[in-house]
């Protein structure tokens, strides 16, 4: 539940944010937070910012796997099939 | 949980599955040997919230794709194949990593009444003062920043370095959604949490990320 | 129906991206959304939505379909931009601003003791806009009267634009 059934604070948008990504804002509320987007240049940034480290945290490696282990994978998984 | 069961069992990607699933189980190495490179980063990276090294989480990897192959013939399908094997990775690294082999409901490990903010009171206009809750200053336009800034070694480094520094749940939750690219909702089965749970914990950890890189990037 | 919609000045909406065929003389293509609120759906405004959702350009859009109302705006499964207003430009958001920050110094030295610390707040919000100035001033009002009074002064605004816009009211 938010302070004002008219508008948000800025220290109310921070802790929404991810609700509002995910989808689960109840609509009201989604609206409220966009209206205030729509006016906060301050907020319009963090939001950003909060994609920004969605998208960072993404790139911690995705690693291809040693062949070795590749390997020995492949062993398993014919020992398995017989 | 009934409702994720229900649209996987009717989805096209369950149908994609079941086809995997009958070409695994004829013995097709190939697809065997693509499941495990489709899923190899994803696995490393959530094994690595369990145990300290990058060898032991490659052991841990091994460890459960046996685990998988042990259990393929009598994997029912009434959760994803993904589901499932994270499922099986995640115990068998809590295993190695020291735990139980049953993982604890997280909302039973989680901190009553834990309440960190996502920013500090400090940042915004006091209560009762004139556009109170508001920024006292704005935070950065990252948009402005070259690419490097968000994507070179330094801050890849920062951005492990806050994730590795989360308690446990929150690092599960934000390593299976934004690393590991898993959904909300095979999060909350493979982790046992609730919905709202999963997406508090995901709140705190994005939030603490986010302030680490802002501290990296004002320097 | 017919309802207005604020876009970026590259013809996208502010908060999906989405680009929009914009009109030309005849109006752009039909958009099929399906209409769940703030999920997916053409978002619009009618008059009283107006100052809400304050934007760089202004568009007079047709409605069809599902219809949803909102608290603060109307959204529809199908939606076609039929014409730009083109009195929505730059020195009438400029205009629209200084409306809004003079409507705000109004109200704040309407009381005894004057509101000296929201005074304050209204000079440096001008470089962020329209948007910004239209939100000091109903939130002022707020403070001074209450809840009623943020709504009264939103109406304000939406009549002030009817006007200078031009639009049916």
């Amino acid at each position: 539940m938010t302070e004002s059934d008219d508008h948000i604070t800025c220290r109310e948008v921070v802790e929404l944010v991810t609700d509002y990504f995910e989808g689960k804002l109840p609509a009201d509320e989604a609206e409220l937070f966009e209206q205030h987007l729509n006016f906060c240049e301050g907020c319009a940034w963090y939001v950003e910012q909060m994609r920004a480290t969605v998208t960072a945290v993404g790139r911690i490696s995705e690693e291809d796997i040693p062949p070795k282990a590749r390997e020995r994978l492949l062993t398993a998984f014919r020992d398995w099939k017989r | 949980m009934g409702q994720v069961q229900e649209e996987h069992r009717t989805s096209p990607a369950a149908a994609e599955e079941a086809e995997l699933l009958a070409r695994l189980r004829e013995g097709d190495e190939r697809a065997f040997e693509s499941l495990v490179e489709s899923h190899h980063g994803r696995m490393i990276a959530v094994a690595l919230n369990y145990v300290k090294t990058r060898d032991i989480a490659e052991e841990v990897v091994q460890e459960a794709w046996l685990g998988v192959l042990r259990g393929l013939d009598r994997f029912e399908g009434r959760s994803s194949l993904k589901t499932w094997i994270l499922r099986i990775l995640v115990n068998t690294a809590a295993t190695r990593g020291g735990r139980e082999g049953r993982s604890l409901p997280f909302s039973s490990l989680a901190p009553a009444g834990e309440e960190s903010p996502a920013v500090e009171p400090e940042r915004f206009r006091p209560p009762g003062e004139a556009f109170a809750g508001h920024w006292n200053s704005y935070p950065g336009d990252w948009t402005t920043l070259p690419e490097e800034a968000l994507s070179g070694r330094e801050t890849l480094a920062v951005v492990k370095r806050a994730i590795a520094e989360l308690p446990e749940s929150q690092r599960s939750v934000i390593t299976m959604r934004d690393i590991a690219g898993c959904s909300a909702d095979e999060v909350c089965e493979t982790l046992e949490v609730s919905p709202g749970n999963q997406r508090v914990l995901l709140h705190r950890a994005r939030s603490h990320v986010r302030a680490a890189l802002e501290r990296h990037l004002d320097d | 129906m017919i309802a207005h919609k604020f876009l970026r000045p590259d013809g996208t909406s502010v908060f999906t991206g989405f680009r929009w065929e914009l009109p030309n003389g005849t109006p752009g293509e039909w958009v099929e959304a399906s209409a769940e609120p703030c999920r997916s759906g053409i978002h619009a405004c009618r008059i009283s939505d107006l100052p809400l959702w304050i934007g760089p350009t202004l568009y007079e859009i047709e409605l069809d379909g599902d219809l949803v109302q909102q608290r603060n705006k109307l959204v529809a499964s199908r939606g076609r931009l039929l014409r730009r207003v083109e009195a929505w430009d730059d020195g009438l958001r400029d205009a629209y601003t200084r409306m809004c920050a003079d409507r705000a110094h109004e109200l704040t030295h309407s009381v005894e003791p004057r509101l000296e610390a929201w005074d304050a707040v209204v000079e440096p919000s001008i470089r962020e806009g329209p948007a910004l100035l239209g939100f000091v001033a109903a939130r002022i009002a707020e403070e001074i009267s209450g809840r009623e009074a943020y709504h009264t002064e939103r109406a304000r605004q939406a009549a002030w634009l009817v006007e200078r816009l031009g639009l049916e009211a």
